[in-house]
């Protein structure tokens, strides 16, 4: 006899909805989530593109579909996963927080992604201390100072734009060159106070107690050069936070959760649902659909069960 | 009690005991998130520990003062002496242990 029927990991857009679903399917569910309910869309001043919302602050919209979960009575807890085992149809959920242990018929796996890192020297020394990852939490505290973003993305060049509104001096140092939607290239490039380096590799960060500035090369010519500034912003892509899940055979590659139409993985009850998984999409609106298709499957499954 | 405090009443409380100060940006999203935290954090420590959330832009001394230069920042403090200090959104359990700690 299980713990709950299903067990989501993860309480982001994609973890929520499953819960939601999964709740109106008549299921026990536990949701569990190491740090707080939202994922990435916390880290997102203004969300546009979620039907019906018009333009949302991120970490509201999060605030908004958690209390939907509550709602429902979706139990919560705060619980870092650690690993995930299975035997004889049955899943075992290990979390470090109290070793707590939860079993479960079904498993739905929404974990989401995380920002990458550079790698180079003395990043760690300074992160939090002059880099971040995160521009709607420490940007208003850069006004009037002298600011690096890493990376030419979409993030990065729309978190660029909210930027050089309001910092004195914008230097963006990119591997190649802006990648991200032409309109907002073209608007960033017309910003006064924007300076941009494209085509470089970062070598490493200096300062003293504080961040002093950002070293870098040239990848064309090999010009070396350093930025003073105050701070720098990384937006160079995200990673799958599945490494607890690499011994379940589930992973490709990259580290993305293998699904099909049905959000279902190799493994018989468990699912995958959101920005962990292979897609195409990664939007706060395909998570939500990941996750409500997810917990129908997981229904199906919970209810073959028992 | 969790609430936010203008710097007047930060400096009344900050010396008497066990306090917990959660310096956050308003338009920074893990830091409502924290507070969601901090709301659950004060239902099981609630007693033991003072919490008081510090505005960074109406707070510019304090900020000062304490060195906070990201955002969220969590400094707990027994009897105004710094005891600890985190950074970024944190685990609920994480906050819980550092004040049980203290």
């Amino acid at each position: 006899m299980a713990d709950y029927d299903l067990i989501i990991i993860g309480s982001g857009p994609a973890g929520m909805t499953a819960s939601i679903y999964a709740a109106r399917a008549n299921l026990s569910v536990l949701m569990l989530d190491k740090l707080a309910p939202g994922g990435q869309i916390i880290n997102t001043n203004e969300i546009q593109n979620y039907t019906g919302m018009g333009t949302i602050n991120g970490a509201e919209l999060a605030i908004q579909m958690f209390q939907h979960t509550q709602e429902l009575q979706v139990a919560f807890d705060y619980k870092t996963v650690r690993e995930v085992k299975v035997e004889d149809g049955l899943k075992t959920v290990f979390c470090e927080e109290d070793d707590a242990v939860y079993t479960a018929y079904a498993v739905i796996l929404c974990t989401g992604t995380r920002p990458r890192m550079l790698g180079v020297e003395h990043e760690t020394r300074y992160a939090g201390n002059g880099i971040s990852w995160c521009a709607i939490c420490d940007g208003a505290a850069c006004r009037g100072k002298d600011v690096v973003v890493v990376g030419g993305g979409n993030s990065a060049v729309e978190e660029s734009i909210y930027l050089a509104e309001i910092v004195k001096s914008l230097t963006i140092v990119t591997m190649f060159d802006l990648t991200a939607d032409p309109i907002a290239c073209d608007k960033l490039r017309g910003m006064e106070n924007v300076k941009i380096y494209p085509y470089q590799d970062v070598l490493d960060f200096y300062g003293e107690k504080k961040l002093g500035g950002i070293h870098f090369k040239s990848t064309e010519t090999g010009e070396e050069n350093r930025v003073a500034c105050d701070q720098v912003f990384e937006y160079i892509g995200l990673t799958p936070t599945t490494e607890c899940f690499k011994d379940l055979g589930i992973l490709n590659e990259m580290g993305y959760v293998k699904v099909d139409a049905q959000m279902a993985t190799e493994i018989p009850g468990i699912f995958g649902a959101g920005d962990c998984v292979t897609k195409n999409l990664r939007q706060v609106i395909t998570a939500c659909a990941d996750g409500a298709i997810a917990a129908q499957s997981a229904a199906r499954y919970v209810q073959g069960m028992k | 009690m969790l609430r936010e405090v203008t710097e007047d009443e930060f400096r009344q409380s900050v010396n008497e005991g066990l306090v917990l100060a959660d310096f956050f940006s308003s338009t920074c999203g893990p830091c409502k998130m924290l507070s969601f935290v901090l709301a659950d954090v004060e239902k099981v420590c609630g007693e033991k520990v003072n919490i008081m959330k510090v505005d960074f832009d109406k707070n510019k001394k304090l900020v000062e003062e304490y060195e906070v230069s990201g955002y969220p920042t969590l400094i707990l403090m027994r009897d105004g002496a710094e005891l600890k200090r985190m950074s970024g959104l944190q685990q609920k359990p994480a906050i819980i242990r550092m004040i049980e700690e203290a």
